[in-house]
């Protein structure tokens, strides 16, 4: 099961550089990036970082309004079409997302499809029937490349 | 040309007769406060009788009445009389607490109704105009305050009520308003809504005055709405513990307000020593009333800051008045022409643990509007990382403040941690509106 961290951030000049000072002082990686703006002044930035209970902790220390959610990683080709292939899977399955970030595996050919839901065990069944493999957290992490 | 009064013997009285009428009206008011649970209890236990009375100054011995007396004897312990006697009610807003309510039988109607055509005579409003009334009806006093001086005075009364401003034109336009209330700030709003119309008021209406009030504003202020309309403005001032309008108006010369001395007895006092002042030094205003019988109010707290002009009007009306209102001794605000207290929006931030208590009110004017900004803090422990929830909590802050203050308020999420900490006594308010009045 893969976490992805989630910080209210006002839209103000240096907010997000303070939460990637906290997160490079204390060695955690961001393996992607995902805003979600309103109108109102504020956002959501979602991290999948290599380290996400680490990253709660140490922003929660520092009276960030952070949180970890549950996400659902999928597997898919690093190549024309890949994501697309994904997609008509997973909307066979009827399963509808929030938010999604993609990255790549590097070197592997493979990338990976990150998404938010608001049913997370519903959905992780609905996915499973459908034949789609769920990605462990390491894999979704990115730890095996912690050395580079 | 011959000076022209509603009621010249009272109008000119001279200030000895004056007082000995208010001598007599306030031995009155206390036989009437008497009844009372609130006051029967206060004058045994300070051994208060109206019969001692023999001289204004006498006042100062009598105790104070706040705000908060009203909120604790919510809601008939100032009531004088049985309910039968009574015919209406005036209150606050407010869904949470004690909302301030005033009781009027017929007679305090008739004594409210008479001062109002008096402040509406003063400012040259005649039995042949037509008196738009453009303000809440209901429970707010300026609605039915003005509809009955209105009749009383015998003008023409249009009771438009508040907003709708197209609407507002088309009736000015139709039934030739010469006559028209309301709060400074809609009357900018309006004109450009004339503006967008392709009117000029000063072409395309009959208006000759307006009356406002009910929220601080600047002489420019008035000045510009002067220019913008082609009329004269006069500034007014009320409260509803003081009935609503029709407590202190500005005659033609619009040099500060004639506070009606007949039915009101002022005093200023220092807010901290609550010592009296002398005439054109600034302070609190304390009002008691002097011709009210269903719930008469002694030596009432206004919290209202202002001083008494020492000089007498050219106009030859021996009622003192009072300058414009420079702020306030407590922490009220008013936007919209709604009275805001903050505790108000404290008590509602208190019950979301999402949001807790720290919280800023920043009062501006955007594009001529002025907007109430509430920043609440989004807390760490109830941060669930969802976007929809927090737009919900936003909406939800945002109905229950309208509701309690009937101002709709824009509700700012911030960061955990960057407002101001209460320590000791924290702003919690900040007024950068055009002419806004710091406390």
């Amino acid at each position: 099961m893969a976490y992805e961290i989630s910080i209210f951030l006002e839209n103000k000049i240096g907010h997000f550089k303070r939460v990637t000072t906290v997160l490079k002082e204390n060695k955690i990686n961001i393996r992607s990036i995902f805003i979600n703006d309103t109108a109102n002044g504020w956002g959501i930035l979602n991290l999948l970082v290599d380290q996400p209970e680490k990253a709660y902790e140490v922003l929660s220390e520092k009276s960030i309004s952070v949180a970890l959610r549950e996400v659902i990683a999928l597997e898919m080709k690093d190549e024309t079409g890949g994501l697309d292939d994904l997609l008509l899977q997973v909307a066979q399955a009827g399963v509808n997302f929030n938010n999604a970030a993609g990255r790549i595996i590097e070197a592997t050919g493979r990338a990976i499809l990150i998404l938010d839901v608001p049913d997370y065990e519903e959905t992780i069944e609905k996915l499973k029937k459908q034949g789609l493999k769920i990605l462990d957290d390491s894999t979704v992490y990115g730890r095996q490349n912690e050395s580079n | 040309m011959k000076r022209e009064y509603w009621q010249e013997e009272l109008e000119v009285l001279h200030r000895n007769e004056l007082k000995k009428l208010q001598v007599e009206r306030l031995q009155a008011t206390l036989g009437h406060a008497g009844r009372s649970p609130f006051y029967n209890k206060v004058f045994q236990q300070k051994n208060i009788k109206a019969d001692n009375i023999k001289d204004v100054e006498q006042i100062w011995d009598l105790p104070f009445t706040t705000k908060q007396d009203l909120r604790e004897n919510f809601p008939y312990g100032f009531l004088t009389m049985p309910k039968k006697e009574i015919v209406r009610l005036h209150s606050s807003s407010g869904t949470t607490g004690n909302p301030t309510v005033v009781f009027h039988n017929r007679h305090d109607l008739d004594s409210w109704a008479n001062l109002v055509a008096r402040s509406l005579f003063i400012a040259g409003v005649r039995d042949t105009d037509v008196f738009q009334n453009i303000c809440g009806y209901g429970l707010f006093t300026g609605g039915l305050g003005f509809q009955y001086g209105i009749e009383k005075l015998g003008a023409l009364s249009i009771p438009a009520g508040a907003g709708n401003s197209l609407r507002q034109i088309k009736l000015m336009r139709d039934y030739g308003t010469t006559a028209a209330h309301a709060i400074p700030s809609y009357l900018g709003r309006l004109y450009e809504v004339f503006e967008a119309e392709g009117l000029d008021p000063k072409k395309d209406t009959q208006l000759r005055i307006f009356v406002i009030g009910a929220e601080p504003h600047t002489d420019e202020q008035r000045r510009r709405i002067e220019e913008m309309y082609g009329v004269k403005a006069y500034n007014s001032f009320g409260l509803t513990e003081m009935n609503g309008p029709g407590v202190a108006f500005e005659c033609e010369y619009q040099d500060g307000m004639h506070i009606w001395e007949d039915a009101y007895l002022v005093e200023i006092v220092n807010p901290d020593t609550l010592e009296p002042v002398p005439d054109g030094d600034y302070g609190e205003l304390v009002i008691t009333t002097l011709d009210r019988q269903a719930m008469p109010l002694i030596r009432y707290r206004t919290r209202d800051i202002t001083r008494i002009i020492p000089d007498r009007c050219k106009c030859g009306r021996t009622h003192r008045r009072i300058d414009r209102i420079t702020g306030r001794s407590d922490d009220m605000f008013i936007i919209k022409g709604c009275n805001v207290f903050p505790m108000q929006i404290e008590g509602i931030l208190l019950k979301i643990p999402e949001v807790g208590s720290d919280y800023m009110i920043t009062l501006e004017t955007m594009n001529g509007n002025d907007e109430m900004v509430v920043e609440v803090e989004v807390k760490k422990d109830w941060f669930r990382g969802d976007i929809r929830r927090l737009e919900s909590l936003t909406r939800s802050i945002t109905a229950q403040i309208r509701d309690e203050v009937l101002v709709k308020p824009a509700v700012k999420l911030v960061e955990a941690g960057s407002l101001p900490k209460p320590e000791g006594k924290a702003v919690r308010v900040i007024d950068l509106r055009n002419g806004g009045i710091k406390n």
